[in-house]
Protein backbone atom coordinates (compact mmCIF):
# COMPACT_ATOMS: atom_id res chain seq x y z
CA UNK A 1 0.00 0.00 0.00
CA UNK A 2 3.07 2.24 0.44
CA UNK A 3 2.99 4.81 -2.26
CA UNK A 4 7.02 5.36 -2.09
CA UNK A 5 8.33 1.70 -1.67
CA UNK A 6 10.07 2.45 -4.94
CA UNK A 7 11.55 6.35 -4.07
CA UNK A 8 15.15 5.42 -3.45
CA UNK A 9 15.64 4.62 -7.28
CA UNK A 10 18.25 6.31 -9.38
CA UNK A 11 16.32 7.91 -11.94
CA UNK A 12 16.27 10.41 -13.97
CA UNK A 13 12.53 11.03 -12.53
CA UNK A 14 13.62 10.27 -9.12
CA UNK A 15 16.19 12.70 -9.34
CA UNK A 16 13.93 15.39 -10.37
CA UNK A 17 13.16 18.21 -7.85
CA UNK A 18 10.13 17.26 -6.24
CA UNK A 19 8.65 20.88 -6.59
CA UNK A 20 9.86 21.26 -10.47
CA UNK A 21 8.21 17.33 -10.91
CA UNK A 22 4.86 18.20 -9.46
CA UNK A 23 4.73 21.32 -11.50
CA UNK A 24 5.50 19.75 -14.76
CA UNK A 25 3.81 16.49 -14.74
CA UNK A 26 0.63 18.05 -12.97
CA UNK A 27 0.82 20.06 -16.02
CA UNK A 28 0.85 16.94 -18.34
CA UNK A 29 -1.95 15.46 -16.00
CA UNK A 30 -4.41 18.14 -16.66
CA UNK A 31 -3.43 18.69 -20.12
CA UNK A 32 -4.32 15.14 -20.37
CA UNK A 33 -7.69 15.72 -18.83
CA UNK A 34 -8.31 18.26 -21.48
CA UNK A 35 -8.06 15.60 -24.50
CA UNK A 36 -11.43 15.42 -26.07
CA UNK A 37 -10.15 14.20 -29.28
CA UNK A 38 -9.42 10.37 -29.81
CA UNK A 39 -6.53 11.20 -32.19
CA UNK A 40 -4.01 12.16 -29.44
CA UNK A 41 -5.04 9.57 -26.94
CA UNK A 42 -2.41 6.95 -29.01
CA UNK A 43 0.24 9.81 -27.87
CA UNK A 44 -0.48 10.99 -24.48
CA UNK A 45 -0.94 7.13 -24.08
CA UNK A 46 2.53 6.67 -25.18
CA UNK A 47 4.07 9.66 -23.20
CA UNK A 48 2.52 8.72 -20.11
CA UNK A 49 4.51 4.99 -20.40
CA UNK A 50 7.31 6.53 -21.82
CA UNK A 51 7.40 8.23 -18.61
CA UNK A 52 6.65 5.20 -16.35
CA UNK A 53 9.80 3.57 -17.84
CA UNK A 54 11.95 6.71 -17.54
CA UNK A 55 10.88 5.99 -13.73
CA UNK A 56 12.09 2.76 -13.93
CA UNK A 57 9.39 1.76 -12.06
CA UNK A 58 8.16 -2.14 -11.81
CA UNK A 59 5.17 -3.23 -13.97
CA UNK A 60 3.96 -5.03 -11.44
CA UNK A 61 3.47 -1.91 -9.60
CA UNK A 62 1.48 0.07 -12.00
CA UNK A 63 -0.80 -3.44 -12.94
CA UNK A 64 -1.43 -3.52 -9.20
CA UNK A 65 -2.11 0.28 -8.96
CA UNK A 66 -5.06 -0.21 -11.77
CA UNK A 67 -6.77 -3.66 -10.70
CA UNK A 68 -9.58 -1.55 -8.44
CA UNK A 69 -9.94 1.50 -10.59
CA UNK A 70 -9.73 -0.36 -14.05
CA UNK A 71 -12.29 -2.92 -12.46
CA UNK A 72 -14.88 0.23 -12.25
CA UNK A 73 -14.03 1.92 -15.49
CA UNK A 74 -14.71 -1.42 -17.64
CA UNK A 75 -17.80 -2.15 -16.26
CA UNK A 76 -18.70 2.02 -17.15
CA UNK A 77 -17.67 1.64 -20.68
CA UNK A 78 -19.27 -1.76 -21.22
CA UNK A 79 -22.37 0.36 -20.40
CA UNK A 80 -21.33 3.52 -22.31
CA UNK A 81 -20.89 1.32 -25.83
CA UNK A 82 -24.53 0.25 -25.24
CA UNK A 83 -26.51 2.92 -24.24
CA UNK A 84 -25.11 6.08 -25.91
CA UNK A 85 -27.49 7.34 -29.33
CA UNK A 86 -25.90 7.00 -32.59
CA UNK A 87 -24.67 4.47 -35.38
CA UNK A 88 -25.14 0.80 -34.81
CA UNK A 89 -22.00 -1.23 -35.56
CA UNK A 90 -23.03 -4.74 -34.82
CA UNK A 91 -25.87 -6.21 -32.38
CA UNK A 92 -25.10 -8.84 -29.80
CA UNK A 93 -28.33 -10.33 -28.90
CA UNK A 94 -30.55 -7.75 -27.70
CA UNK A 95 -28.12 -5.43 -26.85
CA UNK A 96 -26.65 -3.04 -30.14
CA UNK A 97 -23.04 -1.70 -29.75
CA UNK A 98 -23.04 1.52 -31.01
CA UNK A 99 -19.99 3.71 -32.92
CA UNK A 100 -20.40 6.99 -30.52
CA UNK A 101 -20.28 5.18 -27.59
CA UNK A 102 -17.33 2.73 -28.78
CA UNK A 103 -15.04 6.04 -29.41
CA UNK A 104 -16.14 7.43 -26.12
CA UNK A 105 -15.01 4.62 -24.86
CA UNK A 106 -12.06 4.51 -26.32
CA UNK A 107 -11.23 8.06 -25.57
CA UNK A 108 -12.21 7.96 -21.45
CA UNK A 109 -10.00 4.64 -21.14
CA UNK A 110 -7.00 6.38 -22.73
CA UNK A 111 -7.23 9.45 -20.89
CA UNK A 112 -7.98 7.87 -17.65
CA UNK A 113 -4.63 5.20 -18.22
CA UNK A 114 -2.39 8.16 -19.52
CA UNK A 115 -3.43 10.15 -16.38
CA UNK A 116 -3.11 7.38 -13.56
CA UNK A 117 0.15 6.24 -14.91
CA UNK A 118 1.99 9.76 -14.14
CA UNK A 119 0.29 9.67 -11.11
CA UNK A 120 1.39 6.50 -9.99
CA UNK A 121 5.09 8.09 -11.37
CA UNK A 122 4.89 11.42 -9.60
CA UNK A 123 3.71 10.01 -6.24
CA UNK A 124 6.06 6.49 -6.40
CA UNK A 125 9.30 8.79 -7.69
CA UNK A 126 9.85 10.85 -4.70
CA UNK A 127 8.95 9.71 -0.52
CA UNK A 128 5.55 11.36 0.71
CA UNK A 129 7.86 13.96 3.08
CA UNK A 130 9.65 15.15 0.26
CA UNK A 131 6.49 15.52 -1.74
CA UNK A 132 4.37 17.38 1.16
CA UNK A 133 7.50 20.02 1.68
CA UNK A 134 6.90 20.66 -2.25
CA UNK A 135 3.29 21.10 -2.04
CA UNK A 136 4.09 23.37 0.78
CA UNK A 137 6.37 25.47 -1.16
CA UNK A 138 4.19 25.95 -3.72
CA UNK A 139 1.66 27.61 -1.61
CA UNK A 140 -0.21 24.27 0.15
CA UNK A 141 -1.70 25.99 2.91
CA UNK A 142 -0.23 25.25 6.38
CA UNK A 143 -3.44 23.49 7.94
CA UNK A 144 -3.50 21.01 4.81
CA UNK A 145 0.19 20.39 4.72
CA UNK A 146 0.55 19.60 8.62
CA UNK A 147 -2.98 17.61 8.11
CA UNK A 148 -1.97 15.53 5.61
CA UNK A 149 1.09 14.57 7.23
CA UNK A 150 -0.48 13.19 10.60
CA UNK A 151 -3.10 11.32 8.40
CA UNK A 152 -0.34 9.51 6.52
CA UNK A 153 1.44 8.82 9.57
CA UNK A 154 -1.60 7.78 11.56
CA UNK A 155 -3.45 6.23 8.93
CA UNK A 156 -0.87 2.63 8.69
CA UNK A 157 -1.31 2.81 12.78
CA UNK A 158 -4.88 2.82 12.60
CA UNK A 159 -5.30 0.21 9.64
CA UNK A 160 -3.55 -2.12 12.14
CA UNK A 161 -5.49 -1.59 14.94
CA UNK A 162 -8.66 -1.82 13.08
CA UNK A 163 -6.78 -5.35 12.03
CA UNK A 164 -5.99 -6.36 15.21
CA UNK A 165 -9.92 -5.62 16.22
CA UNK A 166 -11.57 -7.30 13.66
CA UNK A 167 -8.91 -10.46 14.35
CA UNK A 168 -10.15 -10.47 17.86
CA UNK A 169 -13.82 -10.31 17.38
CA UNK A 170 -13.60 -12.99 14.90
CA UNK A 171 -11.67 -15.25 17.52
CA UNK A 172 -14.77 -14.76 19.73
CA UNK A 173 -17.07 -15.86 17.54
CA UNK A 174 -17.93 -12.20 15.32
CA UNK A 175 -18.77 -13.29 11.62
CA UNK A 176 -20.44 -10.28 9.88
CA UNK A 177 -22.81 -12.28 7.65
CA UNK A 178 -26.10 -9.47 7.48
CA UNK A 179 -27.47 -6.26 8.30
CA UNK A 180 -28.15 -7.43 12.22
CA UNK A 181 -24.95 -6.97 12.55
CA UNK A 182 -25.03 -3.14 12.29
CA UNK A 183 -25.25 -2.18 15.74
CA UNK A 184 -21.19 -4.45 16.20
CA UNK A 185 -19.87 -2.90 13.57
CA UNK A 186 -20.86 0.53 14.47
CA UNK A 187 -19.87 -0.01 17.66
CA UNK A 188 -16.67 -1.02 16.24
CA UNK A 189 -16.49 2.17 14.01
CA UNK A 190 -17.05 4.41 17.12
CA UNK A 191 -14.04 2.44 19.30
CA UNK A 192 -11.71 3.63 16.24
CA UNK A 193 -13.13 7.13 16.82
CA UNK A 194 -13.09 6.93 20.08
CA UNK A 195 -9.22 5.79 20.30
CA UNK A 196 -8.21 8.29 17.61
CA UNK A 197 -9.68 11.30 19.64
CA UNK A 198 -7.95 10.17 22.64
CA UNK A 199 -4.51 9.81 21.23
CA UNK A 200 -4.71 12.92 19.34
CA UNK A 201 -5.33 14.47 22.60
CA UNK A 202 -1.66 12.58 23.72
CA UNK A 203 0.07 13.27 20.35
CA UNK A 204 -1.34 17.54 20.68
CA UNK A 205 0.13 17.48 24.23
CA UNK A 206 3.82 15.89 23.21
CA UNK A 207 4.00 17.93 20.08
CA UNK A 208 3.20 21.34 22.10
CA UNK A 209 5.63 20.75 24.55
CA UNK A 210 8.01 20.17 21.45
CA UNK A 211 7.27 23.75 20.52
CA UNK A 212 4.28 22.53 17.65
CA UNK A 213 1.97 26.14 16.74
CA UNK A 214 4.79 28.10 17.52
CA UNK A 215 5.32 30.97 14.55
CA UNK A 216 8.25 29.45 12.51
CA UNK A 217 8.86 30.44 9.03
CA UNK A 218 9.26 27.19 6.35
CA UNK A 219 12.25 26.71 3.62
CA UNK A 220 12.42 24.66 1.29
CA UNK A 221 16.65 23.97 0.83
CA UNK A 222 16.83 21.67 -1.86
CA UNK A 223 18.40 23.02 -4.70
CA UNK A 224 16.65 22.89 -8.50
CA UNK A 225 19.80 22.30 -11.42
CA UNK A 226 19.43 23.15 -15.14
CA UNK A 227 18.20 19.63 -15.36
CA UNK A 228 15.54 19.78 -13.35
CA UNK A 229 13.86 23.19 -15.37
CA UNK A 230 14.90 21.11 -19.04
CA UNK A 231 12.33 17.93 -17.63
CA UNK A 232 9.69 20.45 -16.61
CA UNK A 233 10.20 22.61 -20.17
CA UNK A 234 10.08 19.17 -22.15
CA UNK A 235 6.88 18.44 -20.19
CA UNK A 236 5.09 22.14 -20.41
CA UNK A 237 6.57 21.78 -24.47
CA UNK A 238 4.44 18.39 -24.90
CA UNK A 239 1.40 19.73 -23.16
CA UNK A 240 1.23 22.84 -25.03
CA UNK A 241 1.78 21.03 -28.45
CA UNK A 242 -1.21 18.40 -27.35
CA UNK A 243 -2.90 21.59 -26.69
CA UNK A 244 -2.51 23.64 -30.43
CA UNK A 245 -2.71 20.24 -31.92
CA UNK A 246 -6.40 19.39 -30.42
CA UNK A 247 -7.27 23.28 -31.27
CA UNK A 248 -6.09 22.34 -34.76
CA UNK A 249 -8.05 18.95 -34.94
CA UNK A 250 -11.28 20.53 -33.93
CA UNK A 251 -11.55 23.97 -36.54
CA UNK B 1 -18.93 6.94 -5.31
CA UNK B 2 -15.68 8.24 -6.42
CA UNK B 3 -15.57 9.70 -10.21
CA UNK B 4 -12.19 8.31 -11.64
CA UNK B 5 -9.75 10.85 -13.68
CA UNK B 6 -10.10 10.27 -17.37
CA UNK B 7 -14.50 10.24 -17.21
CA UNK B 8 -14.92 14.03 -17.16
CA UNK B 9 -13.99 16.82 -19.51
CA UNK B 10 -11.67 19.38 -18.57
CA UNK B 11 -14.10 22.15 -17.95
CA UNK B 12 -16.52 20.26 -15.68
CA UNK B 13 -12.89 19.27 -13.57
CA UNK B 14 -11.41 22.62 -13.44
CA UNK B 15 -15.29 23.87 -12.07
CA UNK B 16 -15.00 21.55 -9.69
CA UNK B 17 -11.28 22.40 -8.42
CA UNK B 18 -13.56 25.84 -8.32
CA UNK B 19 -16.25 24.92 -5.89
CA UNK B 20 -13.65 22.45 -3.57
CA UNK B 21 -11.58 25.86 -3.77
CA UNK B 22 -14.07 28.32 -2.38
CA UNK B 23 -15.65 26.01 0.14
CA UNK B 24 -12.00 25.07 1.38
CA UNK B 25 -11.29 28.73 1.72
CA UNK B 26 -14.33 29.26 3.45
CA UNK B 27 -13.59 26.58 5.99
CA UNK B 28 -9.87 27.67 6.21
CA UNK B 29 -11.50 30.99 6.97
CA UNK B 30 -13.72 29.73 9.94
CA UNK B 31 -10.56 27.67 11.10
CA UNK B 32 -8.26 30.75 11.47
CA UNK B 33 -10.66 32.81 13.41
CA UNK B 34 -10.25 30.74 16.06
CA UNK B 35 -7.59 31.85 18.65
CA UNK B 36 -5.11 28.96 17.89
CA UNK B 37 -6.07 27.49 14.45
CA UNK B 38 -3.01 24.62 14.87
CA UNK B 39 -4.58 23.39 17.91
CA UNK B 40 -6.98 21.31 16.48
CA UNK B 41 -4.99 20.03 13.66
CA UNK B 42 -3.49 16.76 15.29
CA UNK B 43 -7.23 15.91 16.20
CA UNK B 44 -8.96 16.48 12.73
CA UNK B 45 -5.97 14.76 11.46
CA UNK B 46 -5.99 11.66 13.38
CA UNK B 47 -9.57 11.54 12.68
CA UNK B 48 -9.13 11.96 8.90
CA UNK B 49 -7.25 9.04 9.54
CA UNK B 50 -9.43 7.34 11.19
CA UNK B 51 -12.41 8.00 8.94
CA UNK B 52 -10.10 6.48 5.45
CA UNK B 53 -9.97 3.50 7.54
CA UNK B 54 -13.21 2.81 9.03
CA UNK B 55 -13.89 3.51 4.93
CA UNK B 56 -12.98 0.06 4.80
CA UNK B 57 -14.81 -1.66 6.43
CA UNK B 58 -17.37 -3.92 4.68
CA UNK B 59 -21.01 -3.80 5.88
CA UNK B 60 -23.09 -7.37 4.63
CA UNK B 61 -25.64 -6.47 2.82
CA UNK B 62 -26.01 -9.95 1.35
CA UNK B 63 -25.56 -11.04 -1.57
CA UNK B 64 -23.01 -8.32 -1.36
CA UNK B 65 -21.25 -6.26 1.18
CA UNK B 66 -20.50 -2.23 0.82
CA UNK B 67 -18.33 0.36 2.12
CA UNK B 68 -19.60 3.75 4.10
CA UNK B 69 -19.36 6.87 3.06
CA UNK B 70 -19.59 8.71 6.55
CA UNK B 71 -19.35 11.82 5.45
CA UNK B 72 -22.37 13.06 7.35
CA UNK B 73 -20.65 11.94 10.23
CA UNK B 74 -17.20 13.69 9.31
CA UNK B 75 -19.57 16.90 9.73
CA UNK B 76 -21.03 16.51 12.78
CA UNK B 77 -17.11 15.04 14.39
CA UNK B 78 -15.02 17.88 12.23
CA UNK B 79 -16.71 20.73 11.71
CA UNK B 80 -15.23 23.29 9.67
CA UNK B 81 -12.24 20.58 9.35
CA UNK B 82 -14.59 18.24 7.61
CA UNK B 83 -14.47 19.54 3.97
CA UNK B 84 -10.30 19.88 4.01
CA UNK B 85 -10.58 16.23 5.85
CA UNK B 86 -12.26 15.40 2.84
CA UNK B 87 -10.37 16.34 0.15
CA UNK B 88 -7.34 14.64 2.12
CA UNK B 89 -9.26 11.83 2.68
CA UNK B 90 -9.71 11.50 -1.24
CA UNK B 91 -6.43 12.00 -1.98
CA UNK B 92 -5.07 9.12 -0.17
CA UNK B 93 -8.28 6.91 -1.71
CA UNK B 94 -7.22 8.28 -5.22
CA UNK B 95 -2.83 7.58 -4.72
CA UNK B 96 -2.85 4.88 -2.29
CA UNK B 97 -5.97 2.80 -3.33
CA UNK B 98 -6.66 4.30 -7.05
CA UNK B 99 -10.18 4.83 -6.17
CA UNK B 100 -11.44 8.37 -7.62
CA UNK B 101 -8.73 10.71 -9.02
CA UNK B 102 -6.14 13.57 -8.84
CA UNK B 103 -8.03 15.46 -11.58
CA UNK B 104 -11.37 14.45 -9.96
CA UNK B 105 -10.33 15.71 -6.40
CA UNK B 106 -12.06 19.02 -7.11
CA UNK B 107 -15.56 17.17 -8.30
CA UNK B 108 -15.38 14.17 -5.51
CA UNK B 109 -14.81 16.64 -2.79
CA UNK B 110 -17.81 18.69 -3.73
CA UNK B 111 -19.90 15.12 -4.11
CA UNK B 112 -18.63 14.33 -0.78
CA UNK B 113 -18.10 17.52 0.95
CA UNK B 114 -21.04 19.49 0.72
CA UNK B 115 -23.22 17.16 1.97
CA UNK B 116 -20.93 17.10 4.75
CA UNK B 117 -21.48 21.04 5.23
CA UNK B 118 -25.18 20.52 5.21
CA UNK B 119 -24.95 17.39 7.97
CA UNK B 120 -22.97 19.74 10.33
CA UNK B 121 -25.21 22.37 10.21
CA UNK B 122 -28.21 19.96 10.82
CA UNK B 123 -26.59 18.57 13.81
CA UNK B 124 -25.76 21.90 15.24
CA UNK B 125 -29.25 23.58 14.87
CA UNK B 126 -30.85 19.79 16.73
CA UNK B 127 -28.82 20.13 19.78
CA UNK B 128 -32.02 21.16 21.55
CA UNK B 129 -33.87 19.02 19.62
CA UNK B 130 -31.66 15.88 21.12
CA UNK B 131 -32.22 17.36 24.90
CA UNK B 132 -30.34 14.25 26.60
CA UNK B 133 -32.50 12.13 24.72
CA UNK B 134 -31.15 8.53 22.96
CA UNK B 135 -33.95 8.24 20.43
CA UNK B 136 -33.81 11.75 19.36
CA UNK B 137 -30.33 11.24 18.69
CA UNK B 138 -30.48 8.20 17.09
CA UNK B 139 -32.98 9.74 14.67
CA UNK B 140 -31.09 12.79 14.00
CA UNK B 141 -27.84 10.66 13.50
CA UNK B 142 -30.65 8.59 10.85
CA UNK B 143 -31.21 11.87 8.92
CA UNK B 144 -27.80 13.02 9.18
CA UNK B 145 -25.82 9.59 7.86
CA UNK B 146 -29.15 9.08 5.56
CA UNK B 147 -29.55 12.40 4.37
CA UNK B 148 -25.42 13.15 3.64
CA UNK B 149 -25.13 9.85 1.42
CA UNK B 150 -28.46 10.61 -0.43
CA UNK B 151 -27.40 13.77 -1.37
CA UNK B 152 -23.37 12.46 -2.28
CA UNK B 153 -25.59 10.01 -4.58
CA UNK B 154 -27.86 12.42 -6.22
CA UNK B 155 -24.98 14.60 -7.34
CA UNK B 156 -23.06 11.79 -8.12
CA UNK B 157 -25.26 10.57 -10.58
CA UNK B 158 -26.14 14.32 -11.90
CA UNK B 159 -22.76 14.91 -12.73
CA UNK B 160 -21.98 11.44 -14.34
CA UNK B 161 -24.75 11.12 -16.36
CA UNK B 162 -25.20 14.93 -17.90
CA UNK B 163 -21.13 15.67 -18.02
CA UNK B 164 -20.20 12.04 -19.35
CA UNK B 165 -18.75 12.85 -22.69
CA UNK B 166 -21.25 10.58 -24.66
CA UNK B 167 -23.78 10.90 -26.43
CA UNK B 168 -26.44 9.57 -24.75
CA UNK B 169 -30.14 8.99 -25.35
CA UNK B 170 -32.14 11.48 -22.93
CA UNK B 171 -34.76 9.01 -22.16
CA UNK B 172 -31.75 6.40 -21.30
CA UNK B 173 -30.17 9.42 -19.27
CA UNK B 174 -33.57 10.02 -17.10
CA UNK B 175 -33.61 6.59 -16.64
CA UNK B 176 -30.33 6.18 -16.22
CA UNK B 177 -30.46 8.46 -13.62
CA UNK B 178 -33.94 7.06 -11.87
CA UNK B 179 -33.15 3.70 -11.76
CA UNK B 180 -29.44 4.08 -10.24
CA UNK B 181 -30.98 6.51 -7.29
CA UNK B 182 -33.42 4.27 -6.75
CA UNK B 183 -30.83 1.09 -6.40
CA UNK B 184 -29.00 3.22 -4.01
CA UNK B 185 -31.99 3.74 -1.47
CA UNK B 186 -30.91 0.46 0.49
CA UNK B 187 -28.02 2.29 0.90
CA UNK B 188 -28.66 5.20 1.76
CA UNK B 189 -30.77 3.37 4.78
CA UNK B 190 -28.13 1.45 5.46
CA UNK B 191 -26.27 4.15 6.22
CA UNK B 192 -28.40 6.24 8.35
CA UNK B 193 -28.88 3.63 10.68
CA UNK B 194 -25.39 2.96 10.97
CA UNK B 195 -24.85 6.89 11.99
CA UNK B 196 -27.79 6.07 14.47
CA UNK B 197 -26.13 3.43 16.17
CA UNK B 198 -22.64 5.45 15.60
CA UNK B 199 -24.08 8.30 17.22
CA UNK B 200 -25.69 6.75 20.31
CA UNK B 201 -22.63 5.03 20.64
CA UNK B 202 -20.32 7.86 20.93
CA UNK B 203 -22.67 9.87 22.55
CA UNK B 204 -22.21 6.93 25.86
CA UNK B 205 -18.67 6.28 25.05
CA UNK B 206 -17.23 9.86 24.17
CA UNK B 207 -19.48 12.78 24.33
CA UNK B 208 -17.16 15.08 23.95
CA UNK B 209 -16.01 14.03 20.66
CA UNK B 210 -19.86 14.98 19.41
CA UNK B 211 -19.25 18.29 21.06
CA UNK B 212 -21.92 17.10 23.58
CA UNK B 213 -21.49 16.70 27.90
CA UNK B 214 -24.63 15.84 29.04
CA UNK B 215 -26.08 12.57 30.10
CA UNK B 216 -28.50 10.73 27.38
CA UNK B 217 -31.42 8.80 28.84
CA UNK B 218 -32.41 5.64 28.12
Amino acid sequence: MWLDKYCDFDTVIHNWEPRVKIIGLMTLIFTFAFISTLKLIPFIVVISLSVYLLSGLPFSFLFSRLRIPGFFLIIMLVLLVFISKGTVLFKLGPLAVKEEGLLSSLLIGGRFLSILTLIIVLFGTSSFTENIKAMRSLGLPVIFADMMTFTYRYFFEISKDLSNMSHSMSLRGFKPMNYKELPTLASMTGTIFVRSFDQSERVFSAMTIRGYGQVMTFRNNTKIYPRDIALLLIALAFSLALIITQLYLKN
Amino acid sequence: MHVPDGILPGSVVIAGYAVTGMAAYISLKNINKKENPREDIPKASILTAAFLVASLIHVPIPPVSVHLALNGIMGVLLGYYAFPAIIISLFFQAVLFGHGGLTTLGINSVILGLPAFISFFIYNNSKSFVKGNRFRLGLVGFVVGGLALGLSVLIFFLILVNFIPANIDVVAEKQAIYTLSIAHIPLVIIEGIFTAFLFIYLKKVQPRLMGLDEKVSN
